[in-house]
């Protein structure tokens, strides 16, 4: 508490003479066709070389002088506006943009959202809206935003056709994937071939790779906030489509015309018809599937006031005949009230609850066994964006959040071989406080700096172990209900720098510690279901990274845009799994486990193209990801699974006539850093393999090109559809998705290497519409 | 766990289903270009309460590309000690196989195995358990996965108190089956235990059919052991879906691979009907 005063000691010892009068201009920005706010919508003064985006809730504020002032205001795919302004006082000023109207012989895809912007302090971020994803080719057709953003530089996909993703050299379990400010803790269905998230939902997704805003944390990685469409307010609207593997509705409109709104949004997939094809008994006996429901309600209460519900239930099932089924799924609520206490403070409150859990029924004769597993979360998070004025803005809040883990508990027949077992369950607390400022201290340079506040701690009632260099347990403490077991402080600054190097190149620098309290044990590459999170404990300590970065920014006329940028990442209390570990020890799995340290190191280029017939852009990626942890590797540094030297992605799209619109990508990355045996050995009478370094060889390169079509018909009224056909890996490469190892079936005392490649020649179709 | 293997197994089954829509053909072998290893020792070493049991065999490491045969180990001093008697010399009956004709386990037990080769020395010390006797054993149909097949049951009384552990090994007609088959009792402690010996593999020389004659050999075995065997079925087999395949948990020092297994064993033969 002593370190946040002192920061506002720091903020009044800034506070500059007025020489001129200035005034606070705010509002909230709209599409004026369907009322929803607008985030990341840039708006510009003119003559001041000063850029703005709107937050997560359209609202802004900006602080400039007295007298004519011209504000412009833009985002991807509605018309520009120009709003002339007589400043004398305060005031608020809400602006709506219309859509751009496209007729056959003017077609413009005009600029992405500017993620990344040459003013702004915040490095390492990218941002995709729902319009930049729509021309991407996509595994069966299915537009996945997660998939989508793998295609962005520092951000790569955990294997073939994977949602799962390593940012940075990150794990998988160190992004923090918010929907609504829920967290998701499973983001995949399918064994994560699609992720959780449902396109048409889908407003908003914004990547930060480093350099968090002191409001986001607790992973080491990234921040993957994705925001749900608010509904329409203005009329009602149907969308839907009709794809190879799945379909999905969307109904969105007023409950009291431009003021409050709702919108369900569902989609199912029927993916298991196709196991019916099959002549085989193993295979058509089986089912999996899955289903998402997206639903909210937005009411606008007066002028100030906003409040949101939200919602996201989720579920996967997988049965082999009647003998074994397992079904998973998440489920998010959010409630959020958005006050405007003045012109300058923007508030916004949620309660917010997320759930994970999965459920294995087994049936084998006398033996039925039922095992359940949850994560549960209830969070109370209070944020208040402040335009301090004299060129300071300030963001602070608290964030208390309540997790309940509950590994499994197992119920079994009384004819069963099984003792009933209900392993401990874990409850901890999170309690964040967080303050940052941005201050523009010249024309040519921002700072932005703050400090998060995290303490963590794990209560009884339960048992907690002492746990000895070998793993074995040497002591068992008995802590009783409520009684805090342990605490973990952390201080996490940041700290961020820009200098404008001209009107429109810019260099940045910045700073920031994440810590992380919740871990997630997985032996496997492909996302499992029953995957587990822990939270610290006494021999899991929170994992820390120190992240620094330097970026250099340009945008050439207003076509193309530039960006490097440069990291370091120092990791620390990395965790893996001992050799031999038996990841199925539910209660001290802490047992099973080493820590250690990791390092990131890399550059990014991106080159995007933003407007004009050709769209697109460029991203090349060169990086190091590396791991040293006491008992793996003879103690040595090793690649880390997800360490990929070079990673390219070229995404184009290409405006036609009679409204078609090509689109092609192209992947290119080097091979996954992978365990081969380097001898083999007998035991048994069996032949079993010899490892001698961790992660010492590599796959194949890895590359693929997909491409797609798109046909807009022309509208009917309201009713608007379009067809779209794409083709995933269109030249049939065949990447490596596991490399194994068996006795060559001619000649026994042979041994050979097999390549198992999952998807080449995907071709899909889908249909969408809208009225 | 056998639940949490059949789990995995069905996870597999379903991914490869999911694959095979995707893609027909797949699979295709590969040149890799692997090192060569340095030679590490390979210790397998059997005891059990059945004289003549008694057999240590060293072989070696070889590379990934060489032909897969493996010479046995030559001019090894071996030793077994019962608790703290004098150890009793093993000797080589054939290349690198070392043999006693006399030792023998003894239930609650302790035998430390030391094998001296080229100026190495590698040790291992097990305990054997109390003897657990088979109640029955049976033969069950099993439909799953879209067939019926046959597999043993194996019926026996878990004594209380955590860290038993069990090895299975079956026979179709006096030939092992390849299959691990490993259980402890942390979910089952203290109860009847009814399991089944199930394996994926339906080829002719494994799967069980009317008329075979089955033996079951069930030994009681050192927690050691049990985890050398289960983390071998886990992540020696080659594959590299798991985030780290490596050796098997060895519960000799000294750096060989391999294991020391002395145990109580017994047998049951029947007829598959």
């Amino acid at each position: 508490m002593r370190q946040i005063l002192f920061v506002f000691f720091i903020f009044s010892a800034f506070q500059p003479l007025f020489a001129q009068e200035n005034f606070t201009v705010s509002g909230t920005i709209r599409n004026k066709a369907t009322g929803e706010s607008i985030i990341g919508a840039t708006i510009t003064v003119k003559d001041m070389a000063e850029t703005i985006l709107t937050n997560e809730y359209g609202f802004y504020s900006l602080r400039i002088p007295e007298g004519n002032q011209l504000l412009i205001i833009s985002y991807s795919g509605l018309k520009t506006v120009e709003v002339p302004l007589k400043l004398t006082k305060n005031m608020q000023k809400d602006i709506f943009l219309e859509p751009q109207s496209r007729t056959l012989d003017e077609v413009v895809i005009s600029a992405p959202v500017l993620g990344r912007t040459v003013t702004g302090t915040q490095m390492g971020v990218e941002r995709l809206s729902a319009a930049e994803m729509k021309f991407i080719p996509q595994l069966f057709g299915e537009k996945d935003p997660l998939k989508a953003i793998q295609l962005l530089p520092g951000i790569k996909s955990a294997s073939e056709g994977s949602s799962g993703i390593y940012v940075r050299g990150g794990a998988a379990d160190q992004n923090l994937i918010l929907l609504d400010e829920a967290v998701v803790y499973n983001a995949s269905h399918l064994l994560g071939f699609f992720s959780t998230f449902n396109a048409d939902a889908v407003k908003d997704i914004t990547v930060y790779k480093g350099g968090m805003p002191a409001r986001y944390g607790g992973r080491l990685s990234s921040v993957i906030d994705i925001r749900m469409n608010d509904g329409n307010n203005q009329h009602l609207s149907v969308s839907g489509g009709l794809g190879l593997i799945s379909s999905k509705l969307n109904i969105e409109g007023p409950v009291q015309k431009g003021k409050s709104s709702f919108l369900v949004s569902g989609r199912t997939t029927y993916v298991d018809l196709f196991l019916k094809l099959s002549n085989d008994s193993n295979i058509n006996r089986n089912k999996l599937g899955f289903y998402d429901l997206n639903a909210k309600m937005n009411f606008q209460l007066g002028q100030k006031d906003q409040l949101f519900i939200s919602g996201y239930f989720g579920s996967d099932h997988l049965n082999a005949g009647s003998d074994f089924g397992l079904r998973w799924g998440n489920t998010t609520a959010t409630l959020r009230w958005n006050h405007i206490y003045n012109k300058r403070i923007f508030s916004n409150t949620s309660l917010i609850y997320s759930n994970y859990d999965y459920e294995i029924d087994v049936n084998l004769g006398a033996n039925n066994l039922n095992i359940f597993s949850r994560i549960r979360d209830w969070n109370l998070k209070q944020e208040l964006s402040w335009n301090a004025g004299s060129n300071h803005s300030i963001s602070t809040g608290f964030n208390l959040v309540y997790h309940t883990i509950n590994p499994g508990d197992v119920t079994s027949s009384a004819a069963s071989n099984f003792n009933d077992i209900k392993f401990q369950q874990r409850y901890s607390s999170d309690i964040v406080l967080f303050i940052s400022d941005t201050w523009k201290a010249s024309p040519r340079v921002s700072f932005t700096y703050g400090l998060r506040k995290s303490f963590f701690s794990i209560y009884g009632p339960g048992d907690f172990y002492i746990i000895d260099d070998a793993g074995t347990i040497t002591d068992t403490l008995r802590k009783k209900k409520g009684q805090t077991y342990i605490t973990y402080l952390n201080d996490e600054p940041r700290f961020a720098i820009r200098f404008l190097l001209n009107a429109t190149a810019s260099l940045k620098a910045s700073y920031a510690r994440n810590s992380q309290n919740l871990h997630l044990i997985s032996n496997s590459t492909t996302a499992r279901p029953t995957d587990r999170w822990v939270a610290s404990t006494n021999n899991i300590k929170p994992e820390l990274a120190d992240e620094f970065s330097i970026g250099y920014y340009k945008n050439f006329s207003t076509q193309y845009e530039f960006t490097v940028e440069t990291y370091y990442k120092n990791m620390q209390h990395q965790i893996d799994y001992r050799d031999g570990a038996d990841i199925n020890n539910p209660d001290a799995i802490e047992s099973q486990l080493l820590y250690g340290r990791g390092r990131a190191y890399g550059i990014e280029f991106l080159l995007k193209k933003k407007s004009g017939k050709l769209t697109g852009w460029l991203s090349y990626t060169l990086s190091k990801t590396e791991k040293k942890i006491i008992g793996i590797n003879q103690n040595e540094w090793y690649n880390a699974r997800q360490d990929r030297t070079h990673d390219i992605a070229i995404v184009t799209a290409y405006q036609l006539p009679k409204n078609w619109t090509l689109s092609a990508n192209w992947i290119f990355y080097t091979g996954d850093a992978v365990s081969f045996p380097e001898g083999k050995y007998i035991v048994d009478g069996q032949i079993y393999y010899y490892y001698t370094k961790r992660n010492g060889y590599r796959f194949p390169d890895y590359h693929r090109l997909d491409i797609g079509a798109t046909k807009v018909f022309k509208a009917k009224g309201r009713f608007t559809s379009e067809l779209a056909f794409s083709l995933y890996n269109a030249y049939g490469r065949e990447n490596a998705y596991t490399i194994s190892f068996r006795d060559n079936k001619e000649d026994p005392n042979k041994t050979e290497a097999v390549q198992t490649s999952l998807f080449k020649f995907i071709p899909s179709i889908s249909y969408n519409f809208k009225f | 766990m056998r639940t949490r293997k059949l789990y995995e197994k069905t996870l597999g089954i379903i991914g490869a289903t999911f694959i095979s829509m995707a893609c027909l053909s797949c699979e295709k072998v590969i040149d890799i270009n692997l090192n060569k290893a340095n030679p590490k020792y390979v210790i397998e070493g059997n005891m059990s309460n059945i004289s003549g049991d008694c057999l240590i065999q060293i072989t070696q490491t070889v590379n990934f590309s060489d032909l897969s045969e493996f010479p046995g180990v030559e001019n090894a001093v071996v030793f077994i000690r019962e608790d703290q008697k004098e150890p009793i010399k093993l000797i080589q009956t054939s290349r690198g196989i070392y043999e006693s004709s006399q030792l023998r386990t003894r239930p609650t037990h302790s035998y430390t195995l030391t094998v001296q080769v080229n100026g190495e020395e590698f040790t291992s010390t097990v305990k054997v358990p109390e003897k657990v006797t088979i109640d029955s054993l049976y033969i069950a149909d099993f439909s799953g996965f879209g067939n019926t097949r046959k597999f043993a049951n194996v019926i026996f009384q878990d004594p209380v108190g955590l860290g038993n552990s069990y090895r299975f090994i079956q026979y179709k007609n006096d030939l092992p089956n390849s299959n691990i088959f490993v259980l402890n009792d942390e979910y089952s402690d203290g109860r009847l235990v009814n399991t089944f010996l199930a394996f994926f593999d339906n080829s002719d020389n494994q799967r069980l059919d009317t008329g075979d004659t089955l033996t079951v050999e069930m030994q009681g075995i050192d927690p050691s052991v049990y985890k050398f065997f289960l983390s071998l079925s886990q992540n020696s087999t080659g594959g590299n879906e798991s985030v780290a395949p490596g050796n098997p948990v060895s519960n000799i020092s000294g750096g060989a691979l391999g294991y020391f297994n002395a145990y109580v064993k017994q047998r049951r033969t029947i007829i598959v009907p």
